[in-house]
């Protein structure tokens, strides 16, 4: 927020801007030069009195009768919170204001009792449900990964083992191997046969790889600075940006339901899901980077007569191919994650095979894929995040020699030859077939013409936006329980918080760990416990939420507290506080900020995330998304897809606007 | 020889950054151009290669009325104009090498310069270059590992892979200590003196201006307020430039 202490401006009227206030909520602040308080009430009133309203119609949310007339008691709240916000209005005129809590505690109240509800929240079923949860642990750490052999009585790996990992299959020798004169022909030869992990591996690597090649081109469309020195190139950047924004508010998960319909069910699918929607995701990271650039070189280059492409090659890339990478980095570690449930919707990997143990109901083998994905995650964690901090660090090698060109180094020719090895066999275990591109299903034309014919029947729309709640609600909750249950763990996690002692350093590596393991798988790879715990529905959704939110704030958390100057704590100490009044005063000040801003952040990730949980049993608009698919009702498909696009869209917009206040 | 005729900008924000300046400068000339902070050098420097472009009037430079050339032929201009830069404007993540040779690039097709392609003779020229400026050790290590007064010395060695006839230089010393400041002042002079380029500097410290400056012009809040040989700058001119409160500093 902009700073009170300002001329002493006398020329606004309180009693005004209070009137103005009471009319429309928000309006006397505007008035009052106090733009983005002002709009944020405004925002806040409407909301909330769209849902007070919708509660009541739509789920006798906080009905009460009152003298005959029946009403919902969250309008006293909101009653409250509009006095709240003309007593502001006078406030701010003479360069005070309310305190800002009372508003917030308000504005809860009725936002958490709606959630509450609408999510159909029933924690006696978390106890209910008990004996349920310890049969399905008990499985859980017995995963189905090793048999005897009847015959010799040997442990060997179990057949289920082998549809995860892969298992060698006798084939015929393959004609290379004959023609070289190593086997005869038709001779029958072990192979390995790949298993869904590493088709789940291969499906994130491609989708990196081709989309860091569209979003690079992309990227440069959306970044002002480049498009704002080519004639007509504003309304290119506007209209990139806007595109990009709207394929990345979709998930991939989504997309992969349009795809299908494109190229049909498989691994092929999945990437070129993934893909789109990375593209969107790494074009608009890569834009801002091409923004945030040193422009002195760019002057300086230019001043030498260099022209636009001479510039962007000589003064532009070198400083964007660094970060760039990182971000693909990163990139590859949110691709992979998404690679392992991108079966649930036909996208191929491993996801499809967990889809199946679930529906089976063999819990030991759904155990033995949840343990496989999380030990690939972690590694390609690891990887992605130590490989993008050195390079973000600039650790990269210095030659201090005339550098020698790649196909004079054997190093550079092997690394070549060993990636487009990689390439090739992923290519060739994802069956990706470019043909299959400009062969669409005949029925592709008209599935997207019903899809960008919005449905906007009224009984559909009621239904959509009631999901849509729904969704956004569950994120809500999810985000919330997360961040609560993250704040006690963060602080264990926090290596300059814990301690020299040999326990308190146990107890910092197991919650490390814990953030790690519980972090490496998604969100609806939980789900299928939590449908067993309490049943399938929104609370199940929720919850699965809530433990991948408490992983990824957890951890941020912990980051966030080891990065703290610990002089102030030093100061503090010195005075003779205790250690937790030490915490109190000199931690908690440098980490409440970033706390807010990243859990906002992750209620605009949950609230993407919370799209698809139901294509799980989680609930909200997922099923109502698949069910409308299945039935082939593609123009009520669009209708879902465009108020996830507005939704996730304006959350994003929100959220980053917050955030950037409180930085 | 250079001549600015009544130029103005005004920026779209309504700053009027030059107010009617006009002013020549002879081939071969040290002109230093001085002023508070705010006073419009960084724009004048940049309205002369274009850029930044000017509101109104008219740059001539040898028969090449620069204000009138298309945006098509400005690279054509450029090219023999070199400039140098307070922050240096190095690509820190390139090469030393790389840096000296994007000075060619307003000479080179930009189809060969996409993949890298410079001739050998440019790079036998940038390495001269850097053997100038005394850094031809350096030539493959990356720009940032330098130092502040290395990678200015960067700077002229990119400038002259322009061949240039003329060079702007924006404060060139304000970010370097005094002893490096004369060490970078001493190779433009040289260049000067030895190679007959015109220097155009806008500089900060007043003994700098009588050390090295064959000529000044000085502006305050976008006017040309004194024009002569640096010796003429008495107490009463420097009173008129820096404002009745302002007093000499000196520089080593």
């Amino acid at each position: 927020m902009e700073s009170s202490a300002t001329l002493p401006v006398q020329t606004k009227n309180a009693s005004l801007a209070a009137l103005l206030s009471l009319v429309v909520p928000g309006a006397g602040q505007i008035y009052a030069d106090k733009l983005w308080r002002g709009i944020t009430i405004l925002v806040s009133a409407v909301v909330l009195a769209f849902l007070t309203n919708w509660g009541l119609d739509n789920g006798h949310i906080g009905e009460i009768e009152l003298g005959g007339f029946t009403t919902s008691w969250l309008w006293f709240p909101l009653l409250l919170f509009v006095l709240w916000n003309v007593v502001d209005a006078h406030r701010v005129v003479g360069g005070e204001s309310s305190p800002t809590w009372i508003g917030l505690v308000l504005a809860a109240i009725v936002l958490y009792y709606l959630a509450w509800n609408v999510t159909d929240i029933r924690p006696q079923r978390l106890i209910t449900g008990f004996q349920d949860l310890h049969g399905i642990l008990t499985e859980l750490v017995h995963p189905d990964l090793i048999t005897t052999d009847p015959a010799t009585g040997a442990t060997i790996p179990s057949d289920n083992f082998g549809d995860i990992f892969g298992r060698l299959v006798d084939t015929p020798a393959p004609g290379w191997m004959v023609s070289l004169g190593l086997a005869a022909p038709a001779q029958m030869i072990p192979t390995y046969k790949p298993g869904t992990l590493l088709e789940t591996i291969a499906i994130g690597l491609l989708a990196t790889l081709f989309s860091t090649i569209f979003a690079i081109p992309v990227s440069f469309f959306a970044a002002h600075n480049i498009m704002s020195r080519v004639p007509g190139g504003s309304i290119v950047y506007y209209i990139a940006r806007t595109v990009l924004n709207v394929v990345r508010a979709v998930d991939p998960l989504i997309w992969g339901l349009i795809v299908i319909v494109w190229v049909g069910l498989g691994s092929f699918t999945g990437i070129i899901a993934l893909t789109i929607h990375s593209v969107a995701a790494l074009g608009k990271l890569y834009s801002e980077e091409i923004e945030h650039i040193d422009m002195g070189p760019v002057e300086a280059v230019t001043a030498t007569g260099a022209n636009l492409v001479q510039t962007i090659r000589y003064a532009v890339i070198p400083q964007i191919v660094p970060p760039f990478l990182a971000y693909t980095l990163l990139r590859w570690d949110i691709n992979m994650r998404t690679a392992t449930v991108v079966g649930f919707v036909g996208g191929g990997g491993i996801g499809f095979f967990v889809l199946q143990t679930i529906q089976k109901g063999l819990y030991n083998q759904y155990a033995a894929a949840l343990w496989a994905v999380a030990v690939v995650i972690i590694i390609v964690d690891y990887i992605s995040g130590t490989l993008s901090e050195r390079i973000r660090k600039g650790e990269t090698r210095i030659e201090e020699t005339k550098p020698q060109p790649f196909y004079r180094s054997p190093r550079k020719l092997l690394l070549l030859a060993l990636g487009l090895a990689g390439f090739y066999y992923c290519a060739y275990i994802t069956k990706i077939d470019l043909r299959m591109l400009f062969e669409p299903a005949p029925t592709f034309a008209n599935v997207v013409k019903a899809f960008i014919t919005i449905d906007t029947e009224p009984i559909i729309l009621n239904a959509v936006v009631k999901q849509m709640i729904i969704t956004v609600f569950q994120a809500l909750l999810a985000t919330t329980l997360g961040a609560l249950v993250a704040i006690p763990f963060s602080f264990l996690a926090a290596r300059n918080l814990t301690g020299r002692s040999q326990l308190s350093i146990w107890i910092y590596y197991l919650a490390r760990s814990l953030f790690d393991v519980l972090r490496s798988i998604e969100a609806l790879l939980y789900v299928a416990i939590f449908v067993f715990w309490v049943g399938i529905g929104a609370f199940a959704g929720t919850l699965a939420l809530a433990i991948t939110s408490f992983a990824l704030i957890g951890k941020l958390y912990a980051d966030q507290i080891e990065n703290i100057d610990m002089g102030p704590m030093e100061a503090i100490t010195a005075t003779g506080a205790t250690r937790l009044q030490a915490i109190m005063y000199a931690i908690l000040p440098q980490i409440v900020p970033p706390f807010v801003s990243y859990t906002i952040y992750q209620w605009d990730i949950n609230v993407r995330m919370a799209t698809i949980i139901g294509f799980a049993g989680g609930g909200g608009i997922g099923l109502l998304l698949n069910t409308y698919f299945g039935q082939l009702q593609y123009h009520r498909a669009g209708t879902i897809v465009a108020i996830i696009v507005i939704v996730v869209a304006a959350m994003d917009f929100a959220s980053a606007k917050i955030r950037e206040q409180m930085v | 020889m250079l001549q600015v005729e009544h130029l103005y900008k005004t920026y779209p924000n309504g700053t009027q950054a030059l107010k009617d300046v006009s002013f020549e400068v002879k081939d071969g000339e040290f002109l230093a151009v001085i002023g508070l902070s705010g006073s419009g050098k960084s724009t004048l420097l940049r309205c002369i290669n274009r850029l930044i472009e000017p509101t109104s009037g008219r740059i001539v430079w040898n028969d090449i009325d620069i204000t009138a050339t298309p945006a098509s032929e400005m690279r054509k201009v450029r090219r023999q104009i070199g400039m140098i830069f307070q922050q240096f404007n190095l690509v820190k993540r390139s090469s030393v090498l790389t840096n000296v040779l994007s000075g060619r690039l307003g000479y080179v097709s930009p189809w060969q310069s996409l993949v890298n392609y410079f001739s050998a003779a440019d790079k036998q020229r940038a390495l001269a270059n850097l053997e100038q400026v005394g850094l031809s050790e350096k030539a493959y290590v990356r720009a940032d590992s330098l130092s502040g007064g290395q990678q200015q010395r960067v700077g002229i060695a990119r400038a002259l892979m322009q061949e240039p006839k003329l060079i702007l230089a924006d404060e060139p010393v304000a970010s370097l200590d005094p002893v490096l400041a004369h060490s970078i002042l001493k190779y433009l002079e040289q260049l000067n003196k030895e190679r007959g380029i015109t220097v155009l500097c806008s500089l900060h410290f007043l003994d700098l201006v009588h050390r090295y400056a064959t000529k000044a012009i000085a502006l305050k809040d976008g006017q040309l307020v004194f024009q002569g040989l640096p010796k003429e700058i008495d107490d009463a001119q420097f009173k008129a430039i820096y404002g009745q409160e302002a007093e000499r500093v000196s520089i080593v």
